[in-house]
């Protein structure tokens, strides 16, 4: 008697989080590996991103509230949405995290921190004006999912070598523009030509890697997405509770000017719902942080048909 | 959670633990002798409702359950956060910390535990010129009759552990008085030692 009546573990979802997860691994290994046949030089690199990357990992909750204009508050100051938190803290065991309100009418909430004891769960007003109680409690069992999962960390480990590869190419391509390829004037033609083609390939080489890094991250955040979802619905108990407030969120965000929209943009990772909500099919299914409603909502009815099964 | 649970993004529903409730007559004494306060004869179960119908089915067995015991006062209700709640009386604390164990198990081994929040008895303290010496006749433990809660025991099943809540008023609690109840009961249960997690009831259906 693991779960909850015996709901069992999405194994497929495993299962792909587990080889996305692997693939990273292992591009990272054949990163490493070029990194040292090319030679020392490119390591500076690795621990500039390394430095940058913890800092962001680190202060992740600061970063994240300061930049969604958040602002922790008391007991007192939200007594619904602590009160909501606690009891739902209390059902999962885990530590109650800090709670932020973010002034924002775009409805959303996002959770930050670089562990569970660090962490913070933000709502914004539009969320919590647009959702009734058991809905608004059904997002937050979502957030604290991502707590429990952390994300934060996880995400930050998975795109640190697409932070890399992107560094790199950047790199080239501003002091090629600047110098030319392989065109400093103290060089022999031969050692001219020699450093343009390693150049040239250790850019074909990052760029490729930051394409390949930067889809399997994007579809490991969308496992992810699905991980809480299902974890938050087992959590209240009410799949259909979570499945009506996406539905109320979504339907909310793309009718909100986009001006407010791009300047969350760059928070999606961490979001709720993205915040630039395409409707219809896009193109750009592989490059979404998180999954389409409708996999969403199609994975609640799921969990929502096994608990409607009589014992 | 371990470190795979973590990676792969599923979390174990945690399963309540009940046993810890059967320290309560023994701190009802102590608080009755130490500071003429007893259990008030009032408890309730709280729970989070689980879609579907095999939650119904097991809820309406335990009520059935409940209510072949005769008494009296059973109560159902909602709250505002959508938890339900069980909500009993009986003067004999032992007859009640039965009933409320009654309802825990049979919801946990029906595989309900990880729904269970926490359960919560009633305080109060003795009417004036009361006897608050235990050795009388039939060592009466409690208030021998249902009064008005004014302080509340809170179990977490979860964590196995109690913590107690004075509510004064609109969303307010009276931290003083529930340190000094700590101190009183922490020989005889075990007492949250985490106060972050002394979450507060507002509005408890618990008279």
């Amino acid at each position: 008697m693991s779960t909850a009546r015996n709901i069992p573990n999405d194994r497929g979802l495993s299962l792909r989080m587990f080889t996305t997860g692997l693939m990273i691994v292992l591009l990272y290994g054949a990163v490493i590996g070029l990194l040292i046949a090319v030679g020392i030089s490119y390591a500076i690199v690795l621990v500039l991103a390394a430095a940058l990357l913890f800092v962001q990992y680190w202060f992740s909750d600061k970063i994240a509230l300061y930049g969604m204009g958040g602002r922790l508050v008391t007991p007192e100051e939200a007594p619904q949405l602590h009160g909501a938190i606690d009891r739902l803290c209390a059902m999962a065991d885990m530590k109650k995290p800090r709670v932020a309100i973010a002034d924002t009418d775009v409805p959303n909430a996002f959770a930050t921190g670089r562990s569970p004891n660090n962490a913070v769960v933000c709502a914004t007003t539009g969320l919590m004006r647009r959702l009734d109680e058991p809905e608004l409690e059904a997002v937050l069992a979502h957030e604290l999912s991502h707590v429990a999962h952390r994300d934060v960390a996880v995400m930050t480990i998975a795109s640190f070598l697409g932070m890399v590869a992107g560094m790199v190419t950047r790199m080239m391509l501003w002091t090629g523009m600047i110098g030319g390829f392989g065109g400093g004037d103290n060089n022999d033609n031969q050692g001219g030509d020699n450093a343009a083609l390693v150049e040239l390939a250790v850019l074909a080489v990052s760029v490729v890697v930051y394409a390949i890094s930067f889809l399997l991250t994007m579809a490991l955040s969308r496992y992810r997405e699905l991980a809480a979802d299902r974890s938050g619905a087992l959590l209240t108990g009410q799949p259909s509770v979570l499945a009506s407030a996406l539905v109320k969120v979504t339907g909310d965000i793309a009718r909100i000017p986009t001006r407010d929209l791009r300047s969350t943009e760059s928070f999606n990772a961490f979001y709720f719902t993205p915040a630039i909500a395409k409707s219809g099919v896009s193109i750009s299914t592989i490059f979404s942080t998180h999954p389409s409603l409708d996999q969403r909502l199609a994975q609640l009815a799921a969990i929502e048909a096994e608990m409607g099964r009589p014992s | 959670m371990g470190l795979f649970d973590s990676i792969l993004g599923r979390t174990k529903p945690v399963q309540a633990d009940l046993d810890a409730l059967f320290g309560l007559p023994s701190a009802s004494i102590t608080l009755q002798s130490a500071a003429a306060t007893a259990c008030s004869g009032h408890a309730g179960v709280c729970f989070k409702p689980q879609t579907g119908q095999g939650f119904a089915d097991n809820q309406a067995e335990v009520m059935a359950l409940l209510q072949m015991d005769d008494t009296a006062g059973l109560t159902s209700t909602q709250d505002s956060f959508g938890y339900q709640w069980l909500v009993m009386e009986d003067p004999d604390i032992e007859a009640l910390v039965t009933r409320i164990h009654l309802v825990n198990s049979s919801l946990a081994d029906a595989g309900w535990g990880p729904q269970l929040l926490c359960s919560v008895f009633g305080l109060a303290r003795l009417p004036a010129g009361s006897p608050t010496d235990a050795d009388r006749e039939g060592a009466r433990v409690g208030a021998g009759s249902v009064l008005p809660s004014t302080a509340y025991l809170v179990y977490l099943f979860k964590r196995g552990t109690f913590y107690p809540f004075v509510p004064t008023g609109h969303e307010q609690r009276s931290t003083e008085e529930e340190l000094k109840l700590r101190s009183l009961v922490a020989d005889d249960l075990s007492v949250e030692t985490d106060l972050d997690r002394w979450f507060p009831l507002w509005d408890l259906p618990v008279p």
